[in-house]
């Protein structure tokens, strides 16, 4: 958190006639820690005397939208042109220690700080401007990037001040405006990056050319520790185009002169693989250790009990949810180019996490991580995969072997068979009711995995907290139930697996949001008004780190209502559920969906009926996307593929095995941005996914019958 | 390609897509799966989509083709146009592959119902899901194409 302006705010003295700030971003990611007192900037402002304003962020770009949202944050305080905004991509360094992207955080935590930083350039410009004028600072204003002196109607552009403004100290309270004035913020702004991407101009890992590259294609083992029995290395060397096959930890790699001489020369290389031992990883047998699992009293992370006055339970039911592994699949493959020469190394990369790259890659090679420079590209698609840094490090030890920088480009299976994959659970939740048929008890047990991806590593101390982590939306229940015990068991995982959109919710709200609803079944309760009634009471309630407001999510809740027709019949063969969910008690999001369900049992959802509460909105177009494409993700994680392993092996390697959702299956959405009280922003990446799934799955009883407590939802179960 | 002519010496079984990529280093047409599934790497013949990945550059050869590249010097093709006044991209990755999609569409279905936009459409993937505003950037488009037209 922002402890103090002074540490996150810092101008630097430049050569030359340019005003620097920097900013202290705080933390990156949940469990990630900045230390104490030690300024680690993230984002950089620079005003040059050519009147740009250079804006160098530590925040990937994978389709968030953050280059934009971000400049807006820094232009409404700067009062700066729109247009004259430059950004520029930051690489790790001394001057960002502490940059990534994940959680949904980049919003959020840097609306103190850039509007601070505008704020102070923007001071100091006007000071400036000031002193040269002799005039009295209170008769200047900032307005389109120049200071005006209002009664004379002189103007200074910023550039032409910035070497006066950069001798000034930093003011310590540098005026916000009122959000009343917002001119940028809040406006429906279009990408930064849109021209660029319509043209196929803008720039991802996979598009980085440089002189004398070569081309790589890598073979892996197909289970962890897999061991080459044979392989045809002189066919390999003799494909047209291929330089050289080289051993590196990870596998064998083909290097080539174009993309194609790598892939055809690792067809022929034909490399077999010994036979993986009988108890190698089979997804069925794991769904059975987590079921078994989730029956045991685990690690409780919240216990509330029932007052007093309160009804015994007389009676209770319970269920098991089962939740499947996911890829995730983003359209550009894992890729990387590296550059290794003798005690140094540059890196082109698709990266969520370029400090953790560059340590990792550094510890790798041997040298010092000043010595390894990377470059963060745009990314076709993140989703968390490139959290994890394991392509970087295999182009890492290919170019030096190869002698020679080299691209590697994962093929479609080996991104799908190698992901670091969204991880099964299995959930078995319980509701105690009394004598009158009142539910009085609930009781969520997960059964899961820790991450085993860095540098995602949470800290060594295993509290209570610690386990909370690992079970967003069990813990987090919103719901006032008199008696509330969650828990966790973790179950040993032997497959690569970390976070992937939304991280730990998807599984739980899914299984919570669905017994939600046989609760409300069993007391013959209508859905959408046995959630609103639950969530009377108090009106904020205290989870672990997390306040919930629960005003915000009826609010939300009462908006799908309201919006969708809710309670008027559908047509016959259709259904309609709804579902909710407070993300961290930031972002507060109901869906009500519609669906329809075929003679062959299969669901098709028409239509989608979503409301959001993200706090402060800063680009409402931002907003829409990330809730369609959260919509439209978690349709495809409730009704297309999933991920199984036989052998150790991910059995999935195309879109045509693993589908993903098309435009067939997308329905109408229609998105409500529900003013907030909130002053401030929050994350939109993540929290549009978990509520949608288990509003399809309600929507699938109310049209069938058929409870769905296993994902994807597949025909055969709703022709039963 | 895009109105040149290259004489290339590549293998015959190299896909169009990496001849486009690798040896022209047209970096706009995008590698997604290699096996014709996800429409990343559509160019345009003819005005006709093509996937790229599945055409040998034995075949390919004394053909004309179009990439993103060469849709319009200044982003002014209607589809251009109509995917940044629908801001559809998210990521924008599969984009151009979309947009080339999308402009095969139009060729062929000059006045597209909703049903085979549908259809055409999802033999390409994406992630982010931007299908709906790509449905409304393609009807745009047609709009802005007939009105051109009439």
């Amino acid at each position: 958190m922002i402890t103090s302006r002074r540490r996150f705010l810092k101008t630097t003295a430049l050569s030359g006639a340019s005003l620097l700030i920097g900013i202290d971003g705080t933390r990156l990611l949940h469990g990630a820690q900045t230390a104490a007192g030690q300024f680690k900037p993230n984002i950089w402002i620079r005003i040059d005397p050519d009147e740009s304003v250079i804006l160098t962020i530590g925040r990937s770009e994978m389709g968030q939208g953050v280059r934009t949202s971000l400049a807006m944050l820094l232009a409404e305080e700067l009062e700066a042109d729109w247009r004259r905004i430059k950004l520029v991509q930051a690489s790790p360094g001394p001057d960002f220690e502490d940059i990534g992207t994940g959680g949904s955080d980049s919003i959020r935590s840097s609306w103190g700080s850039l509007r601070q930083a505008g704020a102070a350039a923007r001071e100091m410009l006007a000071t400036a401007a000031a002193a040269r004028w002799q005039v009295d600072r209170a008769t200047c204003t900032a307005a389109n990037s120049f200071i005006i002196h209002t009664p004379s109607g002189r103007r200074f552009g910023y550039g032409t001040l910035a070497g006066d403004a950069a001798k000034l100290p930093l003011p310590k309270n540098p005026p916000l405006k009122n959000a009343s004035d917002y001119k940028i913020i809040g406006q429906r702004i279009p990408r930064i990056d849109g021209r660029d991407i319509v043209s196929g101009k803008a720039r991802y890992g996979i598009d980085i050319r440089i002189p004398g590259m070569a081309y790589a294609s890598l073979e892996r083992p197909p289970w962890i520790g897999a061991k080459p029995k044979r392989m045809q290395e002189e066919k390999a060397r003799a494909v047209r185009g291929v330089r050289a096959v080289v051993k590196i930890s990870k596998g064998i790699a083909v290097v080539a002169d174009t993309t194609w001489a790598a892939i055809k020369g690792r067809t022929v290389l034909a490399v077999e693989w010994n036979d993986p031992p009988p108890d190698a990883f089979n997804s069925g047998a794991h769904a059975k250790r987590l079921e078994s699992a989730s029956r045991e009293r685990g690690v409780v992370t919240r216990q509330e009990k029932a007052p007093p006055g309160t009804g015994a339970v007389a009676q209770t039911i319970d269920a098991t949810y089962v939740y499947p592994f996911y890829a995730h699949a983003p359209v550009e493959t894992m890729n990387c180019v590296a550059d290794v020469q003798e005690n140094r190394c540059t890196i082109w990369a698709p990266t969520q996490a370029p400090n953790g790259l560059q340590k990792q890659v550094a510890q790798l090679l041997g040298i010092a991580p000043a010595n390894v420079q990377v470059n963060v590209t745009l990314i076709g698609g993140g989703f968390g995969r490139r959290l994890a840094v394991d392509y970087a490090l295999e182009a890492a030890e290919i170019s030096r072997a190869a002698k020679a920088p080299v691209q590697l480009l994962w093929s479609r299976p080996d991104d799908m068979k190698h992901g670091h994959f969204q991880a099964a659970s299995v959930h078995y939740l319980s509701a105690g009711f009394d004598a009158k048929g009142a539910p009085v008890a609930w009781k969520h047990t997960k059964a899961g995995s820790f991450h085993n991806i860095s540098p995602l590593q949470p800290n060594e101390v295993h509290d209570v907290a610690w386990y909370q982590d690992w079970s967003w939306g069990v813990y987090d229940v919103p719901y006032a139930i008199p008696a509330i015990e969650t828990a966790y068991v973790a179950v040993d995982l032997p497959v690569l697996h970390g976070p992937w959109r939304s991280v730990f919710a998807p599984s739980s709200v899914f299984a919570r949001e669905g017994f939600v609803d046989e609760i409300a079944q069993r007391c013959g309760a209508d859905p959408l008004a046995f959630r609103l009634d639950l969530l009377k009471g108090a009106d904020t309630v205290k989870a672990g780190p997390v306040t919930i407001d629960r005003r915000r999510l009826r609010r939300v809740l009462e908006v799908v209502r309201d919006k969708s027709g809710w309670g008027k019949p559908v047509s016959k063969g259709r259904g309609r559920g709804v579902a909710c969910n407070a993300y961290f008690g930031h972002t507060y999001i109901a869906y009500v969906a519609d669906i329809a369900v075929d003679h062959d049992g299969n669901v098709r959802v028409a239509r989608v009926i979503a409301a959001v509460d993200c706090g402060r909105v800063i680009n409402p177009i931002g907003v829409e996307q990330q809730m369609e494409g959260g919509i439209i993700w978690g349709i495809s994680s409730a009704l297309k593929g999933e991920i199984t392993f036989r052998n150790g092996a991910a059995q999935q390697g195309t879109y045509a095995d693993f589908e993903v959702a098309r435009m067939r299956d997308t329905p109408a959405i229609e998105v409500h941005i529900v003013n907030s009280d909130a002053p401030e922003p929050f994350g939109m990446g993540e929290p549009p996914v978990p509520p949608i799934v288990p509003a399809i799955v309600n929507a699938v009883f109310a049209a069938t019958g058929k409870r769905v407590r296993k994902l994807p939802i597949r025909p055969a179960l709703l022709l039963s | 390609m895009n109105g040149s002519r290259h004489v290339l010496d590549v293998d015959g079984d190299m896909p169009l897509v990496w001849v486009i990529r690798d040896a022209l280093s047209l970096t706009g047409t995008k590698f997604g799966c290699g096996v014709g599934v996800c429409g990343a790497c559509t160019v345009l013949e003819n005005g006709k989509a093509i996937r790229s990945c599945q055409v040998p550059a034995h075949d390919a050869a004394g053909r004309s083709f179009l990439t993103i590249e060469g849709l319009s010097p200044d982003v002014s093709h209607p589809c251009q146009r109509a995917w940044l006044a629908e801001d559809v991209a998210q990521c924008g990755f599969c984009q151009p592959g979309m947009i080339m999609t999308a402009c095969g569409l139009l060729h062929d279905h000059p006045e597209p119902t909703d049903e085979v936009i549908d259809t055409v459409m999802s033999d390409s993937v994406c992630r982010c899901g931007t299908y709906p505003r790509m449905r409304k950037a393609i009807r745009r488009a047609a709009e802005e194409m007939r009105m051109k037209k009439t």
